[in-house]
This record gives structure tokens, C-alpha cells and sequence, in this order.
């Protein structure tokens, strides 16, 4: 027999019981009434009516309370696992009088029920947000790789699929790298990244620029070039260990490489005539000193400055080309300032004196070792005395000065005494192509040497400035920081090299005559 | 310029890869007068078939040169396989621009690196003098 038809035998017995038990109160009603109170008229009706009255509510109460307990608990089982209503209690079964047994399986049906439906709900969430996922990575309109533990590609989206040139599926389950061939611009590859990180981090990301995919079925100048971007979570449930996703930029970077192409093809075609200049300049100066007149003399001496200056104009358009195509790195070294003063003054100092000018170095007291690329610093001088040699007018002196400042940097001035700044120009002094502050017609310049002396002191940590008064002359400054700050702001946990490269903008040593 | 002060260039050899047959004129002059014996050589494969006989012990290697290039010559001559023991400095003498990485991966595998606008046929002599 099932618990259902237990239940309702049960009701049936006890709704005989209870129709019973009326009769028989019915049966005594009257009984006592007419017997045993021997009450008459209106008494003996109105006694006859209370006891079935009693009867009638109080009984079907009862019975109904039996009878409706079990819904009333399973009603209450129900309120207790749905969410709004979980601080209702679990039903108490103990006292259960009328069908326990189908009261209790009922129960124990809405739970597992309960317990189906929450299984499923937290299986669909999950599916759900799987195939959010999926979806998000398969319409990512950028190549996505998802590398497992061992390197494994375990997921890649279409757009990975077609800038390698293969197939979706013959992807999945290879090596990154054998797929995946990357140059990268310096020794900080991806592989480099990824090891360390799987050394020494629980997570870490890392982008890269300009880095190159090598095609088998693509020639070299068209390979695709692009920025790359790689996210590492070790040991991630899923498996999905490190995430790399590419940043193609390979017409803007293979314009840029053309405009550079372009400016170091220049600089090529020009430099080769100007080192012929130089030397046929410098063989005549030797074998001719002295043995020509001193007219003749100087001549050859304006002749090989001139060569000079060409060479360090042909520099500037090429560093100003670099730092357009942010490029910039500097190899700050330990190098002594007196030093690198005294080798550029021995340059400058015969640009100076074939127009007349003597050109003065004073430094005050022992300057700290300084963190410098020399040859770009080299370059900021070259500008400076440059700049004050053309703009000098008919004075003939130039003052260079270099001193501790009271914040420990070693700051350098380059002052002439020619006509000066008006007041006007001064905050324009170092911006590209700026040169309208002085009479175009009486001096010649291209207005890059201060942009490219401010990018690269600016590169060192340095500050350039200005003081002039129309008709003064004027006085140009930069810092350049001792090599114990240097360090100090370049410490970043390896100290391998004692050399500091710096990058903010767009530098390329262009003239460097050692390796050291 | 007096060879008595610099014992440095006495007997020492130096091949000049270059195709500019004016640069390598002028440099064969000063260091010559420097007292370096200086071998010129145009073309990249028979550059480097020549280093490659280790009887020099300076090289100043063009980049732009036919036949194969200064880079490619250099490859070939850090390569132990082809080349097992190289008693050459390497000295690279360019005015080709290269972007910075490509250039500092070549200074990476050369002795020394000039651009030869940047210097007269005499301060090459004064830098040469410095190797040893």
C-alpha cells in the first residue's frame, strides 16, 4: 500500500470516527436534555442547539487541522528552501498524526527537488558565463592566444587563427612557439617574461611594442608588426595559464620605418660626401700649414669647421627624426663632467675662434661623477655653443660654467654677449622649429638644436632654462644628475649592468665613437 | 704622427673592408703615415674569406658593401664554427642609420663602432691607436 492510499484510509477512518462520535454526541444531547435535565420549552430547544452547535465547529476544526497539517507542512518545507522565505524553519514532522508517512516522502521530494533545481541553476550560471566567455573571445576582433601550464595553445580565437595563417584547429594542442614566431626589438622577449614570471610570480602581465611575426609566407619587409600584450595567472583552475592577445599596427609601424628609411637613406647619402669633406679638408690642412699664407690658413680651418657643423646638423635631423618616432635611449654611464666639458670645448673652441670668439670653460671646485650619455650630452653642449656662437653678434666671448647647484646637481651655462632674447620669444625658445625671435636674415639655424637639447637634458633627469635680455646676451643652463641619484632612480631590482638606459621620447646615440 | 711615439701601430695590420674607394684612400693614407700596414678590400665575401685568414689584427668593416653585407660578415666572423679563433678587434665604420636595437645589437658584437662623418682620417688613427 502507498503512502497516498495509507493517507487516505487514514482520512476515511477518521471521518467515520468523527461522524460517529457526532451521532453518539447527538444521541446524548437529546438524552440529557429530555431525561436527565428535563428541560422544556424554550430552554429544552435552545439546550438541543448548543451541544450540535459545539459539534458542528469544534469537530470539523479538528478534523480539518488533521487534515490540512501535512500541506500546511509541506507548504512550510517549500517557503523554507525558496530563497525570499529561507528564516522559515524546516518543517517538524514529530507530531505529524494524519499520513507522517506521505507527508514525510512529500517533504523529502520537495528537497531534492530543491536540491535538482539549485544544481541546475548553478550548472546553467556556469554554462552561461562559459559561453559568455567563448563568446567574448571568439568575437574579439583581436588575435587571442590562451596558453596552458606547458605552452600549449588550449584556445585560440579566429582573428589568432588567420594572422598566423592557420587553421582554428591546428592550433589547439601545439606548442606557442612553434607556431608563433616573434622578434622582438630587444633581449625582453615574451619567452624571457613568461619564464621569470613562472618563477617568480603568481600573476603578472606584460606588453611589448613593435614586436615582429616571421611568416613563412610573407617577405620580410611585409611581415606583420604589432604590439603585444600577455597576462600570466599561475595555476588557474581552469588551466588557462597565460593569455596573450596582438595589437596589430603593422601599416602604421611599416610607415614609420619608411619615414625613417627615408631620413637615414639621407643621412647616408649625405654623411658619405661629408666624410670625404673632412678628410681631404684635414689631409690638406697637414700637408699645407704652414706653407700657405695665414689667409689660406684660416680659410682651411673655416672650411673643416663648416664640414663640422654639417655633420653635427645632419645629427640633429636625424635625432629630431628619431625622437618624432618615440625612440628614445639613452646609456647613462659614470662619466666625469670636467672630461666630457673638455673634449667638447676642444671641438667648439675652433668653431668659435674662425669667427673671432674666444670661448671660456671655468669649472668651480670638484664636480661629482655624473650619469650621462656622453655623446647625446656632448650634443646638448655642441647646440649651446652653437646657438651663442651664431647669435655672439660683435662681441667676441662665450662663457661656459659649471658648478654644484645647492640640490647637488651639476648644472652647466653657456653665456654670450650678443644681442640677446626679446622677452617674447623666451617662452617659445625650446619648441620645434622655433627661430622667429631673432633676425631671420642676419643668422641662419633651424630652429631644432634647443628642441633637441631640451628632449635629451629632459631624457637625463635634467632641466634646461633660459635668461636673456634683448641686447644682453644670454645665458643657458642645464642640469645633469650625479650618477648616485641616477642609480638611485633607476634601481628596479637588477642591478646587472652598471649602465642605466633611459626612455621617454625618442633618442638614438648617433655619433658614439667608442664602444665601450 | 711620429711613429716613435706610438709603439702602438709597429707592425700591426689592419684590413679595411670598404667600397668608397675615396674613404678607403684617405684612411690608408693616415693610417699608413701612422705606421699601420693597411690591407683594402671592396667586396664582403672575399672581405671575409681575408679575415678570415687571421693575419690581421684590426678590422674595419663597412656595412654597405657588395657581394654580402658588413652585418653578415660580422655573423660570420662571431660564428666559432667558421671562424674558431679571431685575433681581429672588429671595428664597424658606417654612416648607415639603423634603428637603435639593430645598432646596439651590432656595437654588441663588435669591438668598436664609428660613424665615419663624425671623425676625420686622423681621429680614427688616435682611436685605433687606443686598441690594443
Amino acid at each position: 500500500m502507498n503512502n497516498f492510499q495509507k493517507y487516505t484510509t487514514q482520512i476515511r477512518s477518521h471521518i467515520v470516527l468523527v461522524l460517529l462520535l457526532n451521532n453518539i454526541l447527538f444521541i446524548l444531547d437529546w438524552w440529557m436534555v429530555e431525561k436527565v435535565f428535563k428541560l422544556t420549552g424554550y430552554w429544552f430547544f435552545a439546550a438541543l442547539l448548543v451541544v450540535p452547535l459545539l459539534s458542528l465547529t469544534i469537530l470539523p476544526w479538528l478534523t480539518t487541522r488533521y487534515l490540512t497539517q501535512p500541506t500546511k507542512l509541506i507548504w512550510q518545507a517549500i517557503l523554507h528552501i525558496a530563497p525570499d522565505t529561507a528564516n522559515v524553519p524546516a518543517p517538524d514532522t514529530k507530531h505529524i498524526s494524519i499520513g507522517k508517512d506521505l507527508v514525510v516522502s512529500l517533504i523529502s521530494h520537495v528537497y531534492q527537488l530543491a536540491s535538482v533545481a539549485d544544481t541546475i541553476a548553478k550548472t546553467a550560471e556556469k554554462e552561461e558565463s562559459n559561453l559568455s566567455h567563448d563568446f567574448i573571445a571568439s568575437s574579439l576582433p583581436l588575435p587571442l592566444f590562451v596558453l596552458s601550464k606547458d605552452d600549449t595553445v588550449v584556445f585560440a580565437n579566429k582573428p589568432a587563427a588567420q594572422y598566423i595563417n592557420l587553421e582554428q584547429n591546428d592550433i589547439i594542442g601545439q606548442n606557442f612557439y612553434t607556431i608563433v614566431d616573434m622578434a622582438f626589438t630587444n633581449e625582453r622577449t615574451f619567452d624571457a617574461w613568461l619564464k621569470d614570471a613562472k618563477a617568480n610570480k603568481a600573476v603578472a602581465s606584460q606588453t611589448w611594442e613593435r614586436v615582429r611575426l616571421n611568416r613563412q609566407d610573407i617577405e620580410q619587409s611585409m611581415q606583420p608588426q604589432f604590439d603585444l600584450a600577455a597576462y600570466y595567472n599561475q595555476g588557474n583552475p581552469e588551466g588557462f595559464e597565460t593569455m596573450v592577445v596582438m595589437f596589430d599596427h603593422t601599416n602604421q609601424y611599416s610607415q614609420d620605418d619608411q619615414a625613417m628609411s627615408f631620413v637615414a637613406l639621407a643621412v647616408h647619402e649625405l654623411r658619405t660626401p661629408l666624410t670625404l669633406l673632412r678628410g681631404y679638408i684635414e689631409a690638406f690642412q697637414e700637408e699645407l700649414e704652414g706653407k700657405v699664407s695665414p689667409e689660406m690658413d684660416d680659410f682651411m680651418k673655416k672650411m673643416a669647421v663648416s664640414a663640422g657643423q654639417l655633420s653635427t646638423f645632419v645629427n640633429t635631423i636625424l635625432n629630431v627624426s628619431r625622437i618624432d618616432n618615440n625612440q628614445l635611449e639613452l646609456q647613462l654611464h659614470k662619466e666625469s663632467w670636467p672630461d666630457i666639458l673638455q673634449s667638447a670645448v676642444a671641438n667648439l673652441r675652433t668653431r668659435a675662434e674662425v669667427r673671432g670668439i674666444t670661448l671660456d670653460l671655468k669649472v668651480d671646485g670638484e664636480l661629482p661623477i655624473v650619469g650621462v650619455d656622453r655623446v647625446s650630452i656632448t650634443e646638448v653642449l655642441t647646440n649651446l655653443v652653437d646657438n651663442a656662437i651664431k647669435y655672439s653678434g660683435t662681441s667676441n666671448k662665450i662663457v661656459l660654467h659649471s658648478y654644484v647647484t645647492r640640490e647637488g646637481l651639476v648644472e652647466t651655462t653657456v653665456q654670450d654677449f650678443g644681442v640677446g632674447i626679446p622677452e617674447s620669444a623666451i617662452p617659445h625658445l625650446f619648441e620645434k622649429f622655433y627661430r622667429n625671435h631673432r633676425n631671420r636674415a642676419q643668422v641662419g639655424g633651424t630652429g631644432l638644436g634647443l628642441y633637441l637639447a631640451k628632449v635629451i637634458v629632459g631624457a637625463h633627469g635634467g632641466h634646461i632654462w633660459v635668461r636673456a635680455h634683448e641686447g644682453e646676451g644670454s645665458t643657458f643652463g642645464f642640469t645633469v644628475l650625479p650618477y648616485t641619484q641616477v642609480a638611485e632612480q633607476g634601481k628596479n631590482g637588477d642591478n646587472e649592468s652598471a649602465d642605466i638606459v633611459r626612455s621617454a621620447h625618442g633618442w638614438i646615440k648617433n655619433h658614439s665613437m667608442y664602444r665601450r | 704622427m711620429d711613429p716613435q711615439q706610438k709603439p702602438a701601430s709597429i707592425g700591426k695590420k689592419i684590413l679595411c673592408i670598404e667600397d668608397e674607394h675615396f674613404i678607403s684612400e684617405l684612411y690608408v693614407r693616415a693610417l699608413t703615415r701612422a705606421g699601420y700596414d693597411v690591407t683594402v678590400e671592396v667586396d664582403g665575401q672575399r672581405g671575409l674569406t681575408l679575415a678570415q685568414s687571421n693575419q690581421f689584427d684590426i678590422i674595419l668593416l663597412d656595412l654597405m658593401i657588395p657581394t654580402i653585407t658588413g652585418i653578415e660578415v660580422l655573423r660570420h666572423l662571431r660564428n666559432p664554427e667558421e671562424t674558431p679563433s679571431l685575433k681581429a678587434k672588429v671595428i664597424i665604420t658606417t654612416n648607415l642609420e639603423q634603428r637603435d636595437d639593430i645598432r646596439a645589437d651590432i656595437e654588441k658584437q663588435a669591438d668598436g663602432y664609428i660613424v665615419k662623418a663624425e671623425i676625420t682620417p686622423h681621429e680614427l688613427v688616435e682611436f685605433i691607436d687606443t686598441i690594443k
